[in-house]
């Protein structure tokens, strides 16, 4: 029987998309959402892939979250930075993980870095670019160590090194000067934390703490604030006032209440 | 300077040069290696635009990155199927109908300048273009992208039909070695394919060793 | 029939217990009762010829053909119950139409004929449906040459040099073997096929027939009916040969 009642079903609504535009082109503005202006990062190494992330949100000109974790784990040997609208990096990633948690429960394998890719791209490029999460996504499978980026449109782009985000660009730079082929775990690394700070420092839309994944055959190390290159300072002066700063003038006590008979209340 | 049209705000394109040419035997395809951002920025240096489609047939894809990535897609899965059904490789002109199919179809969605070359037991090498708003053109040359605007003359005058594949190989080498001089979305590497009934091969020229042409 | 009475004929849903779908042998027996048909493989294309059986002298001639166009390079000729064989025919058309829609080239014959045998076949497994009382010769001319094909009602399909169905398949079959196919031209295999329905007539138990020819040429590629000059002297030609024969005997 068809129902008379409209149940919403959950996912996108554009019902009010037409009215937005012209409300907008009369001049109201819509609301921000937050974006993580961000310098996410991942490079191949000797061993296989390292990503790395900073963690401040923004929301317009207003840092939303100092410690926003962006690294996020798709499958135990494949992980994923994103940035972009933080709400849409987080769901599209959130989603393909639970994807591929009921894919190797359903295959008995381990999940594929082009399982994500794919299914990652493919996702993107339906909503064309209005789910805006731009990705770096590295792993090590079968295939070995991958790595790729996923622009917001759908479209991927295979590197030894890359970078995303507002601080790409001068991430990208750190790398462009120093990476090289088969590098050792522990200068990747540093590497990787070298390009986090690179976008943290120069970049208003990154900032505060480095997280960092090391993936390699069998196994995955994350470090949640690997690096907190921006410490809270200590403040010199404080606020608080010494009991008996304010000197007292009068004082005066009233009764409110007159027991006139009876026995006082057991208050005990 | 950024010539391709219809690309959404933020979008990355392939502001790209792109050649084909047939030659005795095969076809010879090349293209740089930059994709950009806004006309403004490098995403990736070393691109690779000359996309598999099926063993013998490649495309070469400039426009919208995701779009064309996504149509490459699609017509390889429809390629993958047409071998397994007709239990033979797919001729080169099944494969520029189905882009042509796509590209037509979803004109209005897509920003995609297509060339599908290859070769097949039928026709030999051949070369199709297939530009924006999804016509379908079978050439003995083709040349697309923002570089193309600066080669169409060089190619008229330097193209022969029956040329050997080391005389196409330099053709196509040089012609897109001009663009990258002149269009400043185009640059990086060269890359070549050469298809022929033996296979495809690939050959690599870095940024350092691109000829400088002109003064 | 050693089915009968057994209930085992009586869908094509139940096997017999000897591994038999009687149902689907029926269908091939109501083709046997048709009028001959024959299709020739030669270098420069194919010949379909018909033995149409004429059931009535108020019938307009060249009227029910059984050789059809499919498309442009595809000839069809059908033998066993006419509209089953029409709706093959159809069947075949659309999934022509489907493949050019898709592809952007004509279909080749092993593909059409993969499609359509796919399609007879699934008439064979549902007791909701009849299996076809048709089968259906295929010619083409595609990218690999000359190809012929044979569909029976079971779908199964074979590729032929030359085929024959239909009452005087046997007799047919002994002149088509005795044929040089890969020497015979166009011209000559159309008189050849002419000649062989004339002598697979029987003309003790069907009085009227009418000679369906069509060919597909290399020269064009197209599936069209013999031009009427050369039939009709292909038609005198089996006729001298009918009398020589019987003034042999």
């Amino acid at each position: 029987m068809v129902s008379r009642v409209n149940v919403p079903k959950g996912g996108f609504n554009f019902d009010n998309y037409q009215r937005n535009l012209i409300l907008q082109q009369n001049g109201y503005s819509m609301p921000k959402a937050t974006k993580t202006g961000t310098t996410i990062t991942g490079m191949k190494f000797k061993n296989g892939v390292i990503l790395g992330a900073d963690t401040r949100a923004t929301g317009e000109a207003l840092v939303q979250d100092k410690n926003c974790p962006k690294i996020h784990r798709m499958a135990p040997n494949i992980f994923c930075c994103g940035a972009g609208t933080a709400a849409d990096a987080d769901k599209v990633t959130d989603m393909v993980a639970s994807q591929l948690e009921l894919h190797r429960l359903a295959t008995g394998r381990e999940s594929r870095v082009t399982t994500v890719l794919a299914t990652l791209s493919q996702y993107l490029f339906r909503y064309q670019g209005h789910v805006a999460a731009a990705l770096v996504l590295g792993g090590v499978d079968v295939d070995g160590p991958q790595l790729f980026s996923v622009a917001p449109h759908g479209s991927t782009d295979k590197l030894p090194y890359l970078s995303q985000g507002s601080g790409s660009l001068s991430a990208i730079a750190v790398f462009e000067e120093r990476w090289r082929e088969n590098m050792e775990r522990d200068e990747a690394i540093e590497l990787v934390k070298d390009s986090i700070k690179a976008g943290i420092f120069n970049d208003m839309g990154s900032g505060f703490n480095i997280d960092l994944v090391v993936i390699e055959k069998g196994r995955a190390d994350f470090y949640r604030n690997i690096e907190t290159p921006c410490p809270t300072i200590e403040k010199i002066g404080n606020y608080k006032f010494q009991p008996g700063t304010t000197a007292v003038l009068s004082e005066s006590f009233r009764n409110f209440v007159t027991i006139t008979e009876g026995d006082a209340m057991d208050i005990s | 300077m950024e010539t391709e049209l219809g690309l959404k705000p933020g979008e990355i394109g392939l502001g790209t040069t792109l050649v084909a040419v047939g030659f005795d035997g095969g076809v010879i395809i090349g293209a740089d290696s930059r994709t950009s951002m806004g006309g403004a920025y490098v995403v990736n240096r070393v691109t690779d635009k000359l996309t598999y489609v099926s063993d013998r047939i490649y495309c070469c894809r400039s426009g919208s990155a995701a779009d064309t990535q996504a149509v490459a897609n699609l017509v390889t899965y429809y390629l993958q199927l047409y071998a397994i059904q007709h239990g033979e490789e797919p001729p080169v002109r099944v494969a520029a109908a189905l882009f042509q199919e796509l590209c037509y179809k979803n004109k209005e969605m897509l920003s995609a300048g297509i060339i599908c070359a290859g070769w097949d037991k039928y026709a030999g090498g051949s070369v199709y273009g297939i530009p924006i708003g999804g016509s379908l053109h079978k050439l003995p040359y083709a040349t697309a992208g923002s570089g193309s605007t600066y080669l169409y003359g060089y190619l008229d005058t330097a193209f022969r039909p029956n040329m050997t594949k080391e005389e196409t190989i330099e053709l196509v080498k040089t012609a897109i070695a001009l663009a990258i001089g002149r269009d400043g979305s185009s640059g990086g590497c060269i890359r070549l394919a050469v298809i022929t009934e033996d296979g495809v091969e690939r050959h690599f020229i870095p940024g350092d060793q691109v000829p400088v042409l002109g003064i | 029939m050693s089915s009968i009475g057994t209930g085992y004929d009586l869908s094509v849903s139940t096997y017999s217990p000897d591994g038999r779908v009687f149902q689907v042998e029926y269908a091939a027996k109501a083709v046997d009762n048709s009028g001959t048909v024959i299709g020739l493989r030669v270098p420069e294309g194919i010949v379909l010829a018909v033995e149409k059986l004429v059931q009535s002298k108020l019938l307009v001639p060249k009227s029910n053909r059984s050789i059809q166009t499919v498309d442009t390079h595809i000839g069809v000729a059908t033998a066993g119950l006419l509209a089953d064989g029409r709706h093959i025919v159809n069947r075949a058309r659309d999934e022509a139409e489907s493949y050019r829609d898709i592809y952007r080239v004509p279909i080749s014959g092993k593909m059409i004929a993969d499609r359509v045998g796919h399609y007879v076949q699934i008439y064979t497994l549902y007791s909701s449906v009849r299996p076809f009382g048709a089968s259906a010769i295929i010619g083409t001319f595609d990218l690999d040459g000359p190809q012929l094909y044979m569909i029976e009602p079971s779908g199964v399909y074979w590729g032929y040099h030359g085929c024959a169905i239909g009452k005087g398949k046997q007799v047919a079959k002994t002149e088509i073997e005795k044929l040089n196919l890969d020497k015979l031209s166009i011209v000559d295999a159309v008189k050849q096929a002419a000649r062989i329905i004339y002598a697979v007539h029987d003309e003790a138990k069907d009085k009227e027939f009418e000679l369906e020819l069509s060919w597909v040429t290399a020269q064009n590629k197209r599936h069209e009916f013999v031009p009427a000059d050369l039939a009709a002297e292909a038609e005198r030609l089996a006729k001298e040969s009918l009398n020589e024969e019987m003034e042999d005997d």
